[in-house]
């Protein structure tokens, strides 16, 4: 890309004939960068990719996948069409289609065949004025901030005239400030009886800031006294509230400036206690304002945690236990809920809220900026380096060999990187890719939807989800590992809105953690399962597959002692292993065999009813000569019965039969029935 | 054959086209192109598919790339297809179906005489 290139303004042409976008794009690219697309996701996918960065879009109406209309929906939904304007090309002309289109925003309706120096006209025309009306936007912004920025000023110098007073330092209203929106915000957020709006709490916090201007009237003896005042000292001291309420009340104009309400709810009420032993009105409970309540409770906490002339400062946590314990006064439960749910990251965010200091430095910008304008508007810059933060992303993203992924919900849409869309051999952008073939033949739509649910229910608490599953890359199904985060919207409180993540290979580390297991599950000897998993694999069986018929049998080698003493304890071994053997090539892959010790074996059929078919099965299956020795088992049984899951019985009672069996002598079947219960002391 | 005799031969209408386009090489440029446009190859694939949505949207297509070519003839039996197929098919489809083919074969032979001649 030229450099030259880079900064020229972008327009988006979506139509579907490659002919149309070529005549328009033909006019234009000597001046702007054209981005093409042939159908309506590709469009919105272009809008997202680029945002405002696109000057204007050149929109079609008839279009696979998504038409114009839609287009036009999605922009809507998003406020995209507030920030970049669209042109309508077509051959529709029906006052219907024209109509619509406006009435979803568009800005100009251009009827085919269109003349292409209109065209070109019209286009230049509709991005000026687009630029010129977003630099107003801008100027007007900044003048709103500096007014804001000033009227607080003005406020915070008059709040500062009276802490002077009081000796101190102007952190006081620093700090109510902030820990009064600390508050507002928080209580925004767990209860649904109070809503406040961005607009109110800004007003609300400005007005925290007058609260004690009444103490402008209060003698500075009193206001300053080292030691505990006296009743008639006090009495003067209360007085700040009523007299900082009046100071408002009288005030000869801007009576009805809602700042004006507030701050005299604040001035007059923010000695209230929530059980009515507040002064100077007396108000319990709700009858107190609930700001005026909220900054009471920001008053105390910093007037604990501060130094005053007749008191050290308490530290944090002690203050959070004092004001909870009810040590000073009565506050509403539902805020100190929120005062001790802050109060972890409280300290820290108090030191870093800068609103409403008197800072020379901000003073000397607001002048700097006016006497010398920037010649780049701040929009320019964030672009550039927005387009420089794509860039590093799509870089680090190529070199990375993950598959890196964006899921919106509205539209739904998957968003996959480069290098992850040629290796799941996908397009980088697919619409509703829960519907999609090659999305669920890539992923199982159970693992999709088990990861959707984890992500949806825990975005709150845990945004970030590991997801192990198989996934066919490639053309093979391979261990993937997803780690995701949902997004959530901006607004309060937030709405999930999508997630982002990446699939990595994990294939080769799993399949030797799952040889690792395997290993330990079998038992070194035969290499039959240990008797461990056998249990848990038949535990699992049967809660699984209830109504399904099973026996289970246990095994006893017979004679084996003998072959250990007479041909040696390797022989004895050899012999175990050959049964092993036998019993392996036996049973069927949904079968469970397993050695319990020394040696009996244990065996779980499936689909058999009849036990003594299958202690037969097996028992013909093992007889017969080992070098030499005669090989016979004794087998115990127990047919499990529709229903009956209980591992533990079912295993007691076939060794039971089992020893029945090996009371007859060798090569013996006991099948089992309840007398053998019975007969417990043997 | 030259831009302006494709033009009569196609039936179209070249001042008109001149007149919006503004340059002779460039209305060139995209009338050659339009013998790679897939749109007629959609339509005939789509109906023998009796996918009529995407027939419209393929008769559609070739209907705004005419008009903005100003072939007249061409424009006239897509534009008339094309609103016969708006609502899925209907029985005034079929005939007209047959003079879109008719009418494109005329207008694509043109174009090939004039590549023939300029070698595009």
């Amino acid at each position: 890309m030229s450099k030259e290139q880079q900064f020229k303004q972008k327009i988006l042409i979506a139509d579907d004939s490659e002919m149309n976008r070529a005549i328009l794009a033909d006019m234009l690219e000597s001046e702007y960068e054209i981005i093409e697309a042939e159908n309506g996701v590709e469009a919105i996918a272009a809008i997202q990719k680029y945002g405002p960065e696109l000057s204007l879009i050149l929109l079609d109406i008839v279009m696979p996948e998504l038409d114009g209309f839609g287009v036009l929906e999605v922009m809507n939904r998003h406020h995209w069409i507030d920030e970049i304007p669209v042109i309508m090309i077509s051959s529709e002309s029906s006052s219907f289609h024209v109509e619509r289109a406006y009435k979803l925003g568009i800005t100009d309706y251009i009827s085919r065949p269109f003349d292409a120096v209109i065209v070109h006209h019209r286009v230049v025309n509709t991005i000026v004025l687009y630029a010129k009306q977003k630099k107003l936007a801008a100027l007007v912004m900044e003048q709103i901030d500096e007014k804001e920025k000033q009227s607080s000023l003005m406020i915070d110098i008059l709040s500062h005239i009276v802490e002077f007073r009081n000796g101190e330092s102007g952190l006081h209203v620093l700090h109510i400030r902030s820990l009064t929106e600390l508050l507002l915000k928080h209580l925004n957020q767990v209860s649904d009886k109070y809503r406040f709006t961005k607009e109110e709490i800004s007003m609300i916090c400005i007005a925290s800031a007058l609260h004690d201007i009444g103490k402008i009237s209060i003698p500075g003896e009193i206001l300053n006294k080292p030691g505990r005042l006296t009743k008639e000292e006090f009495d003067i001291m209360k007085t700040h509230t009523t007299i900082g309420a009046e100071m408002l009340e009288k005030l000869s104009f801007h009576q009805e400036e809602p700042l004006v309400k507030e701050a005299y709810a604040i001035c007059r009420w923010h000695h209230e206690r929530y059980d009515g032993r507040g002064y100077p009105d007396g108000l319990k409970g709700d009858e107190i304002p609930i700001h005026a309540q909220i900054v009471a409770l920001a008053d105390v906490y910093d007037a604990l945690t501060s130094e005053r002339v007749y008191k050290k400062a308490f530290p944090h946590e002690e203050a959070i236990r004092m004001i909870c314990n009810g040590e000073c006064g009565a506050f509403n439960p539902l805020l100190l809920q929120c005062l001790r749910e802050i109060a972890d990251t409280l300290q820290e965010n108090l030191n870093n809220t800068k609103t409403g200091q008197i800072d020379e430095q901000e003073l000397q910008d607001i002048l700097e900026e006016k006497l010398h304008p920037k010649d780049n508007p701040v929009s320019e810059r964030t672009i550039q380096l927005l387009e420089h933060e794509r860039m590093k992303s799509s870089f680090y993203a190529s070199m990375s060999e993950e598959i890196q992924f964006e899921y919106s919900i509205t539209p739904p849409m998957l968003t996959l990187s480069e290098w992850g869309a040629r290796r799941l051999g996908l397009p980088e952008l697919i619409m509703d890719p829960l519907g999609d073939e090659r999305v669920t033949a890539i992923m199982d739509p159970e693992d999709i939807k088990k990861l959707g649910d984890i992500l949806h229910n825990t975005f709150r608490k845990n945004p970030v989800v590991k997801y192990d599953c198989k996934a066919n890359t490639g053309g093979e199904a391979r261990w993937i590992r997803i780690v995701a985060q949902a997004l959530e919207s901006l607004e309060d409180p937030p709405v999930y809105t999508g997630v982002i993540g990446k699939a990595v290979d994990i294939h080769e580390a799993r399949l030797r953690l799952d040889a690792l297991e395997s290993m330990v599950s079998h038992d070194a000897l035969t290499g039959l399962l240990t008797i461990e998993y056998a249990e848990k694999r038949i535990r699992e069986r049967l809660a699984m597959s209830a109504g399904e018929r099973y026996v289970l049998l246990l095994l006893d080698v017979d004679h084996i002692k003998e072959a250990n003493d007479s041909r040696g304890r390797m022989f004895g071994d050899q012999i175990l292993a050959h049964v092993a053997n036998i019993v392996r090539s036996s049973v069927g892959e949904e079968d469970v065999a397993a050695r319990i010790s020394g040696d009996e074996f244990l065996i779980l059929v499936k689909g058999r009813s009849d036990e003594k078919e299958a202690a037969r099965w097996i028992m013909s299956a093992l007889e017969g000569d080992y070098e030499g020795f005669k090989v016979s088992v004794c087998v115990g049984t127990v047919a499990v019965e529709e229903g009956e899951a209980d591992y533990d019985k079912l295993f007691k009672k076939a060794d039971k039969a089992l020893l029945m069996a090996k009371r007859g002598g060798a090569g013996q079947y006991r099948g089992y029935n309840d007398c053998m219960m019975e007969e417990k002391n043997l | 054959m030259s831009l302006i005799d494709c033009y009569k031969s196609l039936e179209g209408d070249y001042d008109d086209v001149l007149g919006r386009l503004r340059s002779e090489k460039l209305v060139q440029k995209f009338v050659l192109k339009f013998l790679n446009d897939g749109s007629y190859d959609l339509l005939c694939s789509s109906l023998e598919a009796k996918d009529y949505k995407e027939a419209f949207r393929a008769s559609h297509t070739i209907k705004g790339v005419c008009q903005n070519l100003s072939f007249t003839k061409l424009y006239r039996s897509s534009h008339e297809l094309t609103e016969a197929l708006r609502n899925g098919w209907s029985p005034e489809a079929d005939p007209l179906v047959e003079q879109v083919k008719k009418d494109y074969e005329q207008t694509v032979t043109a174009i090939r005489k004039l590549q023939a001649e300029v070698g595009g």
